[in-house]
């Protein structure tokens, strides 16, 4: 008679007792081989990303769209632009004189974000579909990691101030350079604000393990990235803005700068011990598994655009492990990250550019 | 209107609840209630540990998306500082209730901002402290919390501890630090455009205000810097706060 078996696969041991199970893969090589280097349940490295994969315009009805994926993490992200006049704003204060603040660069940018955050002209909004995860049930309000999510993104996108206000405002140019009777002449000449692009960055989670926050904001990078806003004309009879159809017209909505999110989890030897006591390891992007058991939480977020590495926000929290030295040395860490964010972005971008190309030839023979 | 008042605090203000502290500093006036350990709800019942429940009540209106970044933020950070391990199935519940912001009169006031208020971070944090020290829930240690921006002015960089509502709008980054009473960084959260160099500035000037221990200390300091750049010593007034507290519990003895 065969005794019962005692031993278990890998995936229940994971399920019974997940804490033990991510310290003994850490803690010995998978194989028993010379190898010294501590290896995830997932099998990467400690400070080993998920390699990233961005596609761009998949979505025909949105003016700028991206489809995200970082292992079992995918996130589609729609950029939807739509015409908010003036005369509906509530508590419009018009800027008399754009030139007169262009002056003043300080000033200028100061004003320019204020405008973005006064009449919301960004309107992010994450939805984690059901089954998407087995922690999200149908049918309830949205979970406080969507909640939390969607207010970094909203606090980052003004922060960072990727989009300008300028690519957003519609000018009234139709009466410039008419002069009309009885109408002072200096008045006349300039154009009119008539109205603003709002944009509604719509992200849904198709598949979620771990580590929304980065595959969220790189979602919406790449999406506002490819963004075209239709040709827009004011018609003053209709007092409406009237959008051209012509694709080509359409012009690209300009995103300063690439800021790129960077997060980590930091997992303790001891389950139930003083926090800081023990060996603790570093998780660059983690999955589903390690951010249940890690309390704390690590995220830069750095633009390395202009040569020099600008950190444009970081948020550490529920720890005591991350101290000044390792928040230098992760920033180190993230630098490397937007360098592969890049590259991911430029080889989307490129197959793109060959399309462009070709559509662009297509239309000037016609 | 800027922090030009020591942070002021009060214990036990509420009857009903375990503990309570009602504390005001910078503009903003925060009520926290707290009780526990308490019977948790079976959703929230975790086995091996107690459950800490914040809640974020602003001042005007319902609590929206950013009210619930708030509460994660202070939920991990609390969870570190009580000893949840000694009451496991319990629930500790705290309230936070904004009563009095700051107003100001340079910008446009929406009653629902979606976007993460930075200045009220520290306020919370102190005031959830002081209600949890009020209901005697065992803590592993205290923090302190400080906010501080980094400003151009006059082409020279400057961190400004509590900055004024018109210096965080012309601010070119903004951070909150948080350090517990053995020093160590609890919380940081940094929004802007900034250098770690600027970073480490900054945590240098939160640590002097979070982290000075003893009041001879906190009065020489002050002398060599002046009171411009120097902050109130957080620690400092934590420990006074509830000495008087004590002192006047004991009274009667």
């Amino acid at each position: 008679m065969a005794t019962p078996s005692l031993t278990f696969p890998r995936s229940v041991f994971a399920k019974l007792s997940p804490h033990p199970y991510l310290l003994r893969t850490l803690t010995t090589s998978p194989d028993d081989t010379t190898t010294t280097t501590p290896t995830r349940t997932n099998g990467r490295a400690p400070s080993e990303p998920r390699p990233l994969k961005i596609h761009t315009s998949s979505l025909s009805h949105a003016h700028g769209s991206a489809l995200v994926r970082a292992g079992d993490t995918t996130v589609i992200c729609g950029v939807r632009a739509e015409i908010l006049p003036v005369t509906s704003i509530p508590q419009y204060r018009p800027v008399t004189d754009y030139d007169a603040l262009a002056e003043d660069e300080e000033e200028k940018e100061r004003r320019d974000r204020a405008e973005l955050k006064d009449y919301d002209l960004l309107v992010p909004n994450i939805e984690l579909a059901t089954g998407c995860a087995p922690q999200f049930l149908p049918g309830v309000p949205p979970s406080t990691l969507a909640q939390t999510v969607s207010t970094r993104v909203y606090s980052l996108l003004h922060g960072s101030g990727v989009v300008g206000v300028e690519g957003l405002r519609v000018w009234d140019t139709s009466r410039v350079g008419a002069t009309a009777e009885g109408v002072d002449e200096e008045e006349e000449e300039k154009p009119r604000l008539v109205a603003y692009w709002t944009l509604y960055i719509d992200l849904l989670f198709v598949s979620y393990d771990g580590n929304p926050f980065d595959a969220a904001w790189t979602a919406v990078v790449a999406a506002l990235r490819d963004t075209k806003l239709p040709e827009v004309r004011w018609d003053p009879d209709r007092e409406a803005a009237v959008c051209g159809s012509r694709t080509e017209r359409a012009k690209a909505l300009g995103v300063r700068g690439l800021p790129v999110a960077c997060s980590a989890v930091v997992f303790l030897e001891k389950e139930r011990g003083e926090p800081g006591e023990g060996r603790h390891w570093l998780l660059l992007d983690p999955d589903r598994l390690e951010e249940g058991l890690c309390g704390e939480a690590i995220t830069v977020v750095v633009d390395c655009e202009g040569g020099e590495t600008r950190v444009r926000a970081m948020e550490k929290v529920g720890g005591v492990v991350v101290g000044r030295e390792l928040v230098r040395g992760f920033v180190g860490v993230a630098e490397k990250r937007w360098k592969e964010v890049k590259a991911a972005m430029n080889m989307d971008g490129q197959a793109h550019g060959a399309l462009g190309a070709f559509v662009e030839e297509a239309g000037s023979s016609r | 209107m800027s922090a030009t008042t020591a942070p002021e605090a009060a214990l036990s203000v509420l009857p009903r609840a375990d503990g309570s502290a009602k504390y005001s500093y910078a503009g903003y006036t925060v009520t926290a209630s707290v009780n526990g350990p308490i019977e948790a709800q079976r959703k929230d019942e975790h086995a091996q540990e107690a459950y800490v429940d914040v809640i974020v009540r602003p001042a005007a209106g319902v609590g929206g998306t950013r009210e619930r970044h708030l509460e994660s933020l202070l939920q991990s950070s609390l969870s570190q500082l009580i000893l949840v391990k000694n009451f496991p199935r319990m629930l500790i519940q705290v309230v936070l209730q904004v009563e009095a912001v700051p107003d100001n009169d340079y910008e446009n006031t929406k009653l629902v901002q979606a976007s993460l208020n930075f200045p009220i971070i520290p306020a919370l944090l102190q005031t959830a402290v002081l209600g949890l020290l009020s209901a005697v829930v065992p803590m592993r240690a205290t923090a302190t919390s400080t906010v501080a921006a980094v400003v151009f002015q006059d082409g020279a960089k400057r961190v400004v501890v509590d900055p004024s509502p018109k210096e965080l709008a012309a601010a070119r980054s903004v951070h909150v630090l948080a350090f517990t009473s053995h020093d160590e960084l609890i919380l940081a959260e940094s929004e802007g455009d900034f250098s770690v160099k600027e970073w480490d500035d900054v945590y240098d000037a939160a640590a002097k205000i979070c982290c000075q221990s003893g009041a001879g200390n906190a009065d020489t300091a002050m002398d060599l810097d002046g009171p411009v750049n120097a902050g109130p010593d957080m620690r400092q007034f934590l420990n006074s706060t509830l000495e008087a507290k004590v002192a006047a519990d004991l009274y009667w003895k």
